[in-house]
């Protein structure tokens, strides 16, 4: 069976990879969350944070993209290291 | 390259990349590409300028979280409005790549069209293809840094310029030129200015083509839509081989070749480094650069034109074309059915919300009649672009009276209006301890503003 080496995939390419679809996740996520939720909303009451709007929306699309950026990374890792495997299993 | 990297480059899914110097052409689709161009960073760059009932046109208002679009105004609430948008968006580019291919590709992705004026860019400063690689193979001297630092200097420019006008479309772009310019910018302002500038400069400048092949969802996907009916960009294999250069003016068949000179000016303008006559691959973006130089250098040898033109899988083969096929049926069926709800949503579409909150803190009061009060916060909500007075009448148990201290509710365009209100009525007409009640809302002088909201009406419950 021919596996592909998909761990000689150059790294820009892998980091393009995780931080690209993740990107775009953010930004329907963002999209969908703050049109439910106003970020003024979101504070709790016992802190006393003036926080911008713009600020809220910029973080929460931050913690979106953090968030997305780890599930695709684990799908990198997984792709990679079962390749690996196969190989090996192969040789 | 040597020969063990050429295998290892085999094995990476991806090539490594060469640097594309496209070619300069001329010709009718190039003019047809560059006016589209024009006339898409046009209006990109002067929409958020447009002015409407004495605002920005279209602004996505994310601080007051409304979007302004011409005379609709949106909410948070209708958030449904925008996705149906986006899935239309999306319908249509399956409905076109269905009937015309990748025109979208060729014609009018931003990647293209800002693509497409970074290369402009820097034809204009550093020349053509030939001078432009001679460039980039010369040792660095003063003038080479000199016509780079042009060339960036230029480029950095125009990506602020196009960062800027971005972060207008979501905050007011006149308060953002005058934060600008008075150097007092907050700092999620100046840092997506200078996100998408960077994005920009990157994509249009260095990343090119290969955001096409390698980041594209779109190309990937796109062939999936694509049957032997939609347009394509191809070589005409049996006219063209066997390929071979020739005198001018020689009859390719007292030569034994083609049509093709083997010229490779094709492959040179190819803004994606292909060679369209090894036939369609999915790094054609379909921008038709090809046809109109192959054009010129059939016209230079006075053969017909169209060696490499617009066809499709049947045409080329010589079987019947279909314009109107069950795909194209369906696609055409959905867009036109979304459409129209959506035309119609927003046509009856009631810029009017009522959202009622009983007291939590007491169940009922007896007033001193000997009647079963309830207390409720009211939240009006007047999404019009008018204020409005209201009347509110509530219904749901036989002689219930609504009672306010608000001689009159004015809500002003655009605001939320709290309003206490007390309902009252007498125990004897209840039905069990909780009976629901409604609430009618209605604008005077505008008749199709008007909305229902229920609620619960408690009492102590029969005995
Ligand atoms: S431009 Fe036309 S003639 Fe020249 S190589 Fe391409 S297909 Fe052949
Ligand atoms: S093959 Fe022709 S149409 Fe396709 S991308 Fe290259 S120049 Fe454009």
């Amino acid at each position: 069976m021919d596996v592909p080496v998909t761990d000689k995939i150059p790294h820009t390419q892998q980091a393009i990879s995780v931080l690209w679809p993740s990107f775009l996740i953010a930004i329907v996520a963002t999209g969908v969350f703050f049109s439910a939720f106003n970020p003024r909303d979101l504070i709790p009451f016992n802190l006393d944070i003036d926080i911008s709007p713009l600020a809220a929306y910029s973080i929460g699309f931050f913690l979106f993209w953090v968030v997305a950026a780890i599930s695709s990374y684990g799908t990198l890792y997984f792709i990679i290291s079962n390749s690996r495997f196969l190989n090996k299993q192969n040789r | 390259m040597s020969a063990s990297q050429a295998n290892t480059s085999e094995n990476t899914l991806y090539a490594a990349h060469k640097k594309i110097y496209p070619r300069e052409v001329s010709g009718r689709f190039t003019r047809l590409r560059m006016l589209s161009v024009i006339v898409l960073l046009g209006i990109y760059y002067l929409t958020p300028l447009l002015r409407w009932d004495g605002r920005q046109a279209l602004l996505f208002d994310l601080p007051a979280r409304k979007f302004y679009i011409f005379g609709l105004t949106l909410w948070p609430q209708d958030f449904i409005y925008l996705a149906a948008l986006l899935i239309l968006a999306g319908l249509s580019l399956f409905f076109f790549t269905a009937l015309v291919g990748r025109v979208w590709c060729g014609y009018a992705c931003p990647q293209t069209v800002w693509t497409e004026a970074y290369l402009w860019m820097e034809r204009k400063i550093e020349g053509k293809r030939t001078s432009r690689m001679k460039l980039d193979k010369a040792p660095t001297s003063a003038a080479k840094i000199r016509t780079k630092t042009l060339k960036h200097t230029v480029w950095i420019a125009f990506s602020l310029w196009t960062g800027f006008t971005f972060v207008g479309y979501f905050t007011p772009i006149d308060q953002l030129a005058a934060k600008l310019f008075s150097a007092s910018l907050g700092p999620w302002e100046t840092f997506w200015i200078l996100f998408y500038s960077f994005a920009t400069y990157g994509n249009a400048g260095f990343m090119r083509e290969q955001v096409c092949m390698y980041m594209c969802p779109y190309a990937r996907f796109q062939s999936a839509m694509f049957d032997s009916d939609t347009l394509i960009v191809a070589y005409h294999p049996e006219r063209g081989d066997p390929r071979g250069s020739r005198r001018r003016g020689t009859d390719p068949k007292s030569v034994g070749l083609g049509d093709c000179i083997d010229c490779n000016v094709c492959v040179q303008v190819c803004p994606t480094g292909i060679d369209i006559r090894d036939g369609l691959q999915y790094e054609c973006i379909a921008c038709s650069a090809c046809i109109d130089a192959c054009d010129e250098i059939m016209d230079k040898m006075s053969y017909p034109r169209g060696l490499i033109r617009y066809t499709t899988e049947n045409a080329a083969q010589g079987r019947k074309q279909h314009i109107l096929r069950p795909r194209v049926m369906v696609y055409a069926t959905i867009l036109l059915v979304l459409c129209g709800i959506l035309l119609t949503n927003l046509f009856l579409r009631v810029p009017l919300e009522l959202d009622v909150i009983r007291d939590r803190n007491t169940l009922y009061r007896e007033t001193r009649e000997g009647l079963i009060e309830n207390v409720y916060t009211l939240k009006i909500l007047n999404m019009d672009s008018k204020p409005h007075q209201y009347t509110l009448t509530a219904d749901g148990i036989d002689g219930m009276k609504l009672v306010t201290d608000e001689p009159e509710i004015v809500v002003p365009a655009g605001a939320v209006q709290e309003l206490i209100v007390r309902l009252q009525a007498d125990e004897f007409n209840m039905e069990s301890r909780s009976v629901a009640v409604k609430f009618y809302l209605q604008a005077n002088q505008a008749n199709h503003l008007n909305t229902v909201e229920e609620a619960r009406f408690v009492g102590p419950g029969k005995p």
